[in-house]
């Protein structure tokens, strides 16, 4: 971990025009304006949802820009250009101007967060930052009531205008974070340099504090994609949320930030394995009146190795209390595909659907599925993009990103009920994780807020666009060195029961849960109780299998059958009396896979599988 | 580095196709024949410290080409489903078999992602081995990688565009077709597989669709056509014929049956062999063109052994020269500087002895005027470096350098040390290429990005290729199949197919 302090933050160009040079020729911006209306016109997959949604075309606009281009400033040109890819809404389609500092997070040094209903809400200092001087006044519980002398609610309000999101509450829960946590990953850095903030102190007094902003560094996590060419065509993620999650981790959790640094000297390999992936995934068990809970929080899904990670969370699940298992998975940016959606699988004794994905249908698509370089990853799109050619269908099919053989091959992990929070900052993989749990009937979804952030795309970058574009021979834009971009490039819809229906701009929606004050101050225990309560009213059955050699042990309990499986021919199936212990032997040969699946009153409640090595 | 080969030169020129003459082939810095010579005369300028290769009494021949190909599954041994016994009625009734994914799209994808570069090595070796200079057929590639032999695919002639032939081995959409027949009027090429299935089989339809589309031209290379009906093959005007490339032993392998080579030839259309991939093909052309004279003996097609000589060496050349505006295939001025030397074996006209020489028969390969593969003493004839190894019992030795140290030769060893490490232990092999990959994140165009490979063919699964890291413990790689013609392959070939026995014959070439 680096961190970075510069004062006041970097400002460059805002006087510009007069005699200063101009960094980007009038040709330059041509080039960054006549690329960016290509790729949106011809790949960019969200385009006819945004012009309708939002009664915007973008394609019209960057057209418009185009004439005026030679009477701005380089600073007015790129903030205008900002301005009209942020009207699409769409976190995953943004535009890195030259003031892009990928990784870099403007910071004040407290957090503030919101709890009660709407048009009742209190805005509060959670948390202060790590070593923060800030004074007796300003301490943890103080209400924020001003910024910059404007009613903070307000401010909220007016920055919810530039934040990208589809729902009105989307937008206010990412602009609430990014009041004090700037990602400088698409956005500019804050107009400010000090912001005066209005709040009561904790004896109720109405004072006044000035505070700057910094630049936090936060590096990448061990295990982290990154831009691994090993994952990079499969994410779905907001990296300036993922930017700024791990800024607050440096900020306020410090010890878990060192933690994670100390991963590899641990020597058992379990052990090392949930430490190694304990910026993605934590666990403990919490107390609730309706009994002891496992608490896996996901945090993101950001991971370079899906197998591992999946290992890492089942060695947590599988360490908690079976009576049901509450997953957090708010202001999780999303990351890896196929880590959420093939993550599913472990809670649930049901085959799994995944999400499906489709990309427009153009030329250009239609092209790059062709070629034999980009097959991997456009083969399964390439008959319906070319059909599309002939029949005018906007879209290819829709097919899932995450091979559904892989979305299946581990099977159940944890037993037991299941319940989900998510709130309107969950986005992307995020989304996808959650639409799986609710389509596929894992369990409830609370959400915080109306739905989930509704970030419903896989995105790829600048590079990964013009790698695929290149082995079907078709013109790469050629971008000024300084800027860059990303783009949905594939939609996803859900699965299921919900088959077919968009995840952008909606979300996927679960029961409203409105956070309290003791939520804020007492580790979500009111939500944590709230989510007991659901967990306690599921049926419960329990199996857990041990196997040494050739006996097994089977510990059920509330299951009346048990069915024994060898590389899918029945191998036994037994009543069961009572809940205790059955033991049976097998002799399996290697490379088998025993299944051993729970039933209760003829419905599938556990399902195990045993690899023979 | 300017070269000059002395030998019996068998030019193959267009005007004297049978000549055949002591001489010398001249071959300039810019890898060009700039000269072939009759008897010992004077050099032409800039050759005078020129080293020299004096193959005395043995054939100077144009470098063989293998114009149908799949090379990124050659190190994969011969392949029948063990299921099936009747033969296949077109290409996409094989690729569904039970055990095709797990005998070749895993082994194969495998090997791509652990050891591209030393598969690419061997790959192109065992065409050398068989006296081959150019091929067609390599997996697509993100980047730069090794490459001895000419790519036909991309190769520039000179040039800077790598479109001057475009390629495709899965059936193409009418529009497409269309749109490859504009590209053919502006002069490019087109190596098309069409029409690879039984006789009449419905595939047929990719041979018509390719004449309505308007690709049926002097520029069109047609790869198999087997399913073709010989009225469907006067679609193809005489005035306007290009080339069908035949691979009698795939053909006969898979589809029990060949290409009515008869009614192309009546067309006038140029005959070219390619020896296809490792599951069913011949290990180089130089074994297919034993296969054509066997199937052209039975099919009385009337062929002659120079006929047979011009399908790997002037027939193709002619077609890939109307695309590269360069000449190949034939030793003649200003043709790419590519040459096999084929060691002379008693009194049968030089046509018989290229139709049944083999792989021992090989003296030395060179590629755009730089020795790549032969017997030692011609190979240390030029500064490039080279490596020895054993060959079936012979020293020879190979010029491949080295991709992590480009100025040392990549030995035999290495390159096979590599590829054998994956077979032994798939698993730590993936596991290895997957954190290759995760530790790179540049563009993939850079040289120093991991070298990636796409292969051509059908995979043999649905819609999703998979993780080859989640199938890792089911994964096996077969041995390394061997590099030449040998006792193996023939008990296979006897063994499987459906061939009916015609290809037994090959064999009495070799053993």
């Amino acid at each position: 971990m680096t961190r970075a302090r510069q004062r006041g933050g970097r400002r460059g160009g805002e006087n510009g025009g007069g005699a200063r040079p101009l960094e980007f020729s009038w040709a330059d911006r041509l080039d960054i304006l006549d690329g960016l209306s290509v790729l949106i016109e011809q790949i960019y997959v969200h385009l006819p949802l945004k012009r309708s949604l939002y009664g915007f075309d973008i394609i019209r606009a960057l057209q418009a820009l185009r004439l005026q281009s030679t009477t701005l400033t380089d600073l007015q040109f790129h903030r205008e250009l900002t301005t009209l890819v942020n009207r699409l809404r769409d976190a995953h389609t943004q535009y890195q101007a030259p003031w892009t500092k990928k990784g870099v997070v403007k910071t004040l040094p407290f957090l503030v967060e919101a709890y009660g209903p709407p048009g009742d809400v209190t805005y509060i200092v959670s948390k202060l930052a790590v070593g923060a001087k800030l004074g007796k006044s300003f301490a943890e519980g103080v209400v924020i009531t001003h910024w910059n002398g404007m009613d903070f609610e307000r401010a909220v309000d007016l920055h919810a205008e530039v934040e990208t999101g589809g729902r009105p509450d989307a937008r206010q829960a990412r602009a609430l974070e990014s009041m004090t946590l700037r990602a400088l990953e698409y956005a500019p850095p804050p107009d400010e340099e000090w912001v005066d903030i209005g709040y009561r102190d904790n004896l109720h007094r109405k004072r006044t504090i000035r505070l700057a902003w910094d630049d936090v560094v936060p590096e990448f996590a061990p295990n982290a994609a990154g831009m691994s060419l090993a994952t990079r065509f499969r994410r779905s993620i907001n990296l300036g949320a993922e930017a700024v999650r791990r800024a607050k981790k440096f900020q306020f959790n410090r010890g878990y930030w060192e933690a994670e640094r100390r991963a590899a000297a641990i020597s058992d390999p379990k052990k090392r394995l949930t430490a190694e992936f304990q910026d993605f995934l934590t666990a403990e068990p919490r107390k609730t009146p309706s009994g002891v809970f496992g608490y896996l929080r996901i945090w993101s899904f950001d991971v370079d190795d899906d197998r591992r990670f999946i290992d890492a969370a089942s060695a947590l699940v599988q360490d908690l209390p079976d009576r049901g298992l509450i997953i957090d998975i708010r202001n999780n940016p999303g990351g890896l595909i196929w880590a959420a959606e093939r993550l599913l699988q472990i809670f649930t004794p049901h085959p799994i659907e995944p999400t499906r994905f489709a990309l427009r249908a153009t030329r250009f698509t239609a092209e790059m599925a062709r070629a034999v370089f980009n097959r991997d990853e456009f083969g399964a799109w390439t008959e319906s993009l070319s059909s599309a050619e002939s029949t005018g269908e906007p879209y290819s099919a829709h097919i899932p990103i995450t091979p559904p053989e892989q979305c299946n091959d581990l099977g159940q992990r944890y037993g037991g009920p299941v319940v989900v929070v998510a709130d309107a900052n969950t986005y992307s993989s995020g989304d996808l994780f959650a639409a799986g749990i609710v389509d596929n009937r894992i369990g409830p979804l609370i959400c915080v807020g109306q739905a989930t952030g509704a970030g419903g795309a896989n995105v790829w970058s600048a590079r990964d666009i013009a790698d695929a574009l290149r082995p079907a021979n078709l013109p790469v834009p050629k971008f000024p060195k300084g800027v860059d971009f990303t783009m949905s490039i594939r939609r996803a819809v859900r699965a299921s029961a919900a088959g077919g229906a968009l995840i952008e701009d909606g979300g996927v929606s679960g029961q409203t849960y409105v956070m309290t004050g003791v939520d804020v101050f007492n580790k979500n225990q009111d939500l944590i109780d709230h989510c007991g309560r659901i967990l306690a009213a599921q049926p419960w059955t329990r199996m857990n299998v041990k196997r040494r050699g050739s006996e097994f042990e089977v510990e059920t309990a509330g299951l009346d059958r048990l069915d024994v499986f060898v590389s899918g021919h029945p191998a036994r199936s037994y009543r069961l009396k009572r809940d205790g212990r059955q033991r049976f032997k097998l002799r399996p040969k290697k490379n088998q896979m025993v299944e051993i699946v729970g039933f209760d009153k003829e419905t599938v409640r556990q399902r195990r599988r045993i690899p023979i090595d | 580095m300017a070269l000059v080969i002395a030998g019996r030169v068998v030019p193959c020129d267009q005007n004297d196709p049978d000549a055949v003459f002591a001489g010398r082939v001249f071959i300039g810095d810019d890898g060009t024949i700039e000269h072939v010579a009759k008897g010992s005369g004077p050099a032409p300028a800039g050759f005078a410290t020129a080293p020299v290769i004096d193959a005395g009494n043995d054939f100077v021949i144009p470098g063989l080409i293998d114009l149908h190909n799949h090379i990124g599954y050659n190190t994969l041994p011969l392949w029948a489903e063990p299921t099936r016994t009747t033969p296949y009625m077109h290409h996409d009734s094989w690729p569904g078999a039970p055990s095709y994914r797990a005998s070749i799209t895993w082994p194969s994808k495998t090997l791509v992602a652990a050891e591209p570069e030393a598969l690419l090595a061997y790959v192109q070796l065992r065409a050398l081995v068989g006296g081959t200079t150019a091929m067609q057929g390599w997996p697509t590639a993100n980047r730069e990688h090794v490459q001895v032999l000419r790519n036909i695919d991309d190769e520039t002639a000179g040039g800077t565009s790598r479109n001057l032939i475009y390629t495709s081995t899965l059936t193409l959409e009418p529009l497409e077709l269309a749109k490859k027949a504009q590209a053919q009027k502006d002069g490019a090429g087109f190596i098309y597989h069409c029409g690879e299935g039984a006789a009449g089989s419905l595939v047929q339809r990719e041979f018509i669709d390719s004449a309505n589309a308007g690709c049926l031209g002097k520029t069109f290379i047609g790869i198999h056509c087997n399913s073709v009906m010989p009225a469907d093959w006067q679609r193809w005007a005489k005035d306007d014929a290009g080339a069908v490339v035949w691979s009698p032993f795939s053909n006969l392998w898979l589809y029990g049956s060949t290409t009515d080579i008869a009614a192309a030839r009546r067309q006038k259309v140029a005959i070219c062999l390619g020896s296809d991939w490792g599951p069913s093909g011949t290990k180089n052309v130089q074994g297919e063109i034993k296969v054509a004279k066997i199937a052209g003996k039975k099919l009385a097609l009337g062929l002659t052994d120079r006929d047979l000589v011009a399908m790997i060496t002037s027939n193709p050349g002619d077609v890939l020269a109307r695309c590269w505006k360069r000449q190949i295939g034939r030793l003649t001025k200003d043709a790419f500087g590519d040459v096999t030397i084929l060691r002379a074996k008693g009194t049968k006209p030089v046509w018989t002895q290229i139709v049944e020489s083999t792989e021992a028969d090989i003296v030395l390969v060179v590629v755009g005027g730089v020795p790549r593969y032969g017997d030692p003493q011609p190979m240390q004839a030029t500064a490039e470096p080279s490596s020895k190894f054993k060959l079936a019992g012979k020293d020879r030795r190979i010029a491949i350098r080295n991709p992590d140290d480009p100025g040392k030769p990549w030995k035999f060893s290495e390159i096979t040390g590599l590829l054998k490490a994956v077979i032994k232990d798939p698993k730590t092999a993936i596991n290895k290429a997957e954190a290759r990959l995760r530790a790179y994140a540049g563009p993939m165009s850079a040289p120093d990005a991991p070298l990636l490979l796409a292969l051509d063919m059908p995979t043999g699964t649905a819609a999703f290729a998979g993780s080859l890291k989640d199938h890792a413990d089911e994964i096996v790689v077969p041995p390394l199949s061997s590099l030449v013609h040998d006792a193996q392959f023939f008990a296979e070939v006897g063994k499987k197919g459906f061939h009916g026995g015609l290809l037994d014959g090959l064999k009495e070439f070799y053993l």
